[in-house]
């Protein structure tokens, strides 16, 4: 049973508009991995996360959620029982711990490797914000608008002038989208690959492991990020086995419309699962929405790693 | 209109569909390494992709200059030139050089065709059609749609095609192999293509210094179809027109190598009726080919999205369909994921411009924006830039 579509893309523009992100998620969830990083609060050049990886448990949820009535046949009666959104209001109260922790972590790793390059930096702790990439994927561009606005006036009015970005969704939107709709537009964006890439780090200890790497799309071919993560890996030792399909001919893990029919979604995730494992069977992500879809449709015997681990154990 | 979940409960069908899931990963096993290879090895084709998306650039800006010279100088070959607006026209033409008695027809196989649904016209107007692309005969047969720009039955077993064949008379069995069935297709339409009135084709690319068109073929069906009837018809939308002859070949050859299909094994350029003037040199028209030659340039929507911002540039395409086997969506549904005649990703442009843009926008609302389509494209075509634009056009309606 096809999902209600035009009440998800309206789901997903009311959120943004009312809580500043896609999938509702409670406010400390924002900034509450920064716990005892001492990070100094806001300054000229501050880390945005965009909320991506954050968000992951949230987005698992709601899909997993979808997914259950998309596979319904009475999805009549749910959507006269209240509805969809409703539901996915409350999924925020079902996140595990453990699940949290786990982008936690992600996030906390990238924070202490760009202050090992001497990188001054600070955080917005609860005025991090979410790039609204979802509304602007989905053509929702009067809503959009009103929201990039809100963004860049408020990282204005704090002062901001650089963003140091750690997705790549979040990167393209702040460095290519944003200017072509704000007039005037003047954030510096720099990802944090770039930063680790042009830094002085070197390898504090050398991995003897081989892995498959998933160029996320906005990377290879947005934004042409693609050595940098080699290069970096490489240097700790870390044997990439390329997938078939890689650099700037890498292919989609199916994330970009999982919320409106994640079973089609899901189909392309595992074509690139398969893909990947065929080359090993660890597969190192750099993108959250990739790590989430590909982490749904993974066998047992396939692991599926953000790539700020193994960078965390290679240069801490 | 085609609403989003009609769209979805399709693609939901398609993915269950197990013939349709096996002859798609077998086409793509063959088709992917196929385009690969081609580059690889021939790479003087992707400088002329390039060069064909400059001289194609600069060819739309002027349009309607190279519309009337194509009608002037098929004239001067002693062939005749139409501009047809919309279907409506082009049928009316069509119709008029078929005359009302019933006719057998052979077809090339024909996107544009496709647009126009001149088979099923021709049939409802009593003549006998016969397509001799044997993809497309199959879905003739069927009466599905073509499910790729160069492979029409990816999605048909060979079981199914021999059922299919069956029906309509021609002498193959379930335990024939693909080289008897082959065989039994080419003795039942050997004698349509002698005895045919009319061959109708497409043309990949038109040149406007001459009139001549240049049709691309592996089977041999389209130079039988063209050559052996005494009328041809042949029928170009007009993004296909490039100003002239040698820049043509360039297209063609681009269209062919980015397909996976090199070198093409037929290149058959056609300007005019088959003459002779060997008797006293008195010119007599129609030798051992065709007596009358008819283009007939097709605008059916191209004219209006010259002018929008977005959808211009799809008029670059040059339908290898190769965004098609590359996209991520396409590799499991295929052209379910499409108007009513093309699918993928130029598919959904292509139905904004020859068909209707909110179909176009509901399909869009399923591309993922992985832009491995652009990566792909020959010319280049930015086309999830131009789906992102048609997400806006159905998101303004329901927000």
């Amino acid at each position: 049973m096809p999902l209600p579509v035009k009440d998800i893309l309206k789901m997903i523009a009311d959120n943004t508009k009312k809580y500043g992100m896609p999938f509702p998620m409670p406010k400390e969830v924002i900034y509450k991995w920064a716990d005892g990083l001492d990070l100094p609060k806001g300054g000229d050049t501050v880390l945005f996360t965009g909320l991506l990886y954050q968000m992951i448990p949230y987005i698992n949820a709601s899909i997993k959620y979808l997914e259950s009535v998309e596979e319904s046949k009475y999805l009549s009666v749910l959507m006269k029982a209240g509805g969809i959104v409703s539901v996915i209001s409350k999924l925020l109260l079902r996140v595990s711990e453990e699940e949290l922790k786990e982008q936690y972590e992600v996030l906390r790793g990238i924070a202490i490797l760009l202050k090992k390059t001497g990188t001054q930096f600070g955080y917005l702790y609860e005025n991090d914000m979410y790039s609204g990439a979802l509304l602007y994927d989905m053509g929702l561009d009067n809503d959009f608008r009103e929201y990039a606005v809100m963004v860049y006036n408020k990282l204005k009015s704090l002062g901001v002038r650089t963003l140091i970005t750690i997705d790549p969704h979040t990167t393209y939107m702040m460095r290519e989208v944003y200017k072509n709709i704000i007039p005037g537009y003047d954030l510096m964006v720099k990802n944090y690959f770039e930063i680790l890439t042009n830094s002085s780090i070197e390898p504090t200890k050398i991995l003897k492991e081989s892995a498959t790497l998933h160029d996320p799309c906005y990377y290879a071919r947005y934004l042409k990020i693609i050595d940098e993560p080699r290069r970096l890996l490489e240097k700790g030792g870390i044997n990439i086995m390329e997938p078939e399909r890689n650099k700037e001919l890498t292919f989609c893990c199916g994330g970009p419309i999982e919320s409106i029919t994640p079973g089609l979604s899901k189909r392309v995730a595992q074509l690139r699962v398969s893909e990947l494992s065929i080359a090993n069977k660890n597969i190192i992500t750099m993108c959250p929405i990739c790590y989430a879809n590909l982490s749904r449709v993974k066998p047992k015997d396939v692991a599926v790693k953000d790539v700020s681990h193994y960078l965390y154990t290679i240069y801490r | 209109m085609k609403k989003i979940d009609a769209i979805l409960k399709e693609i939901y069908t398609a993915l269950d569909d197990q013939s349709l899931q096996s002859g798609l990963q077998r086409t793509l096993k063959n088709l992917l390494p196929a385009s690969h290879k081609v580059l690889k090895r021939w790479p003087y084709l992707i400088k002329l992709a390039d060069e064909v998306r400059k001289i194609r650039e600069e060819t739309l800006k002027n349009l309607d200059y190279y519309i009337d010279e194509i009608i002037k100088n098929v004239e001067s070959i002693n062939g005749k030139g139409y501009f047809a607006k919309d279907r409506h026209e082009a049928i009316k033409i069509i119709d008029e050089i078929v005359g009302n008695d019933r006719k057998l027809i052979v077809k090339a196989k024909s996107m544009v065709t496709e647009e126009l649904k001149l088979r099923e016209h021709l049939i409802e107007k009593g003549h006998i059609v016969y397509e001799t692309d044997l993809g497309e005969l199959l879905i003739q047969i069927s009466k599905d749609k073509p499910m790729h720009a160069i492979a029409p039955a990816i999605h048909m077993s060979r079981e199914k095609a021999v059922k299919l064949l069956k029906n309509i008379g021609v002498h193959v069995s379930e335990e024939m192999s693909y080289e008897d069935i082959v065989k039994g297709v080419r003795m039942f339409l050997r004698e349509k293509f002698i005895n045919a009135d009319v061959g109708i084709s497409g043309a990949n690319v038109v040149a406007a210094d001459s009139g001549a068109t240049i049709l691309i073929s592996n089977e041999g069906n389209i130079r039988l179809s063209t050559i052996l009837p005494p009328k041809h018809i042949a029928i170009a939308s007009i993004e296909k027109i490039m100003p002239t002859i040698n820049d043509a070949y360039k297209q063609a050859l681009v269209q062919a190598g980015y397909a996976g299909l090199y070198p093409p094994t037929y290149l058959s350029l056609t300007a005019g009726p088959s003459s002779t003037a060997d008797i006293e040199y008195h010119r007599v028209y129609g030798v051992h080919g065709p007596k009358e030659f008819h283009l007939i340039l097709y605008d059916g929507g191209r004219s209006d999205a010259i002018k929008n911002q977005y959808l211009w540039e799809q008029l670059l395409c040059i339908k290898c369909g190769r965004c098609q086997a590359e996209c991520p969506i396409w590799d499991l549904v295929a052209n379910i994921w499409g108007g009513s005649v093309y699918g993928g990703p130029m598919g959904i442009v292509w139905t904004a411009i020859t068909e209707d843009i909110d179909t176009a926008a509901q399909l869009a609302l399923i591309c993922l924006g992985c832009g491995r389509c652009k990566e792909v494209c020959p010319m280049k075509i930015n086309m999830p830039d131009i789906i992102r634009y048609l997400k806006t056009y159905i998101s303004k309606t329901i927000i």
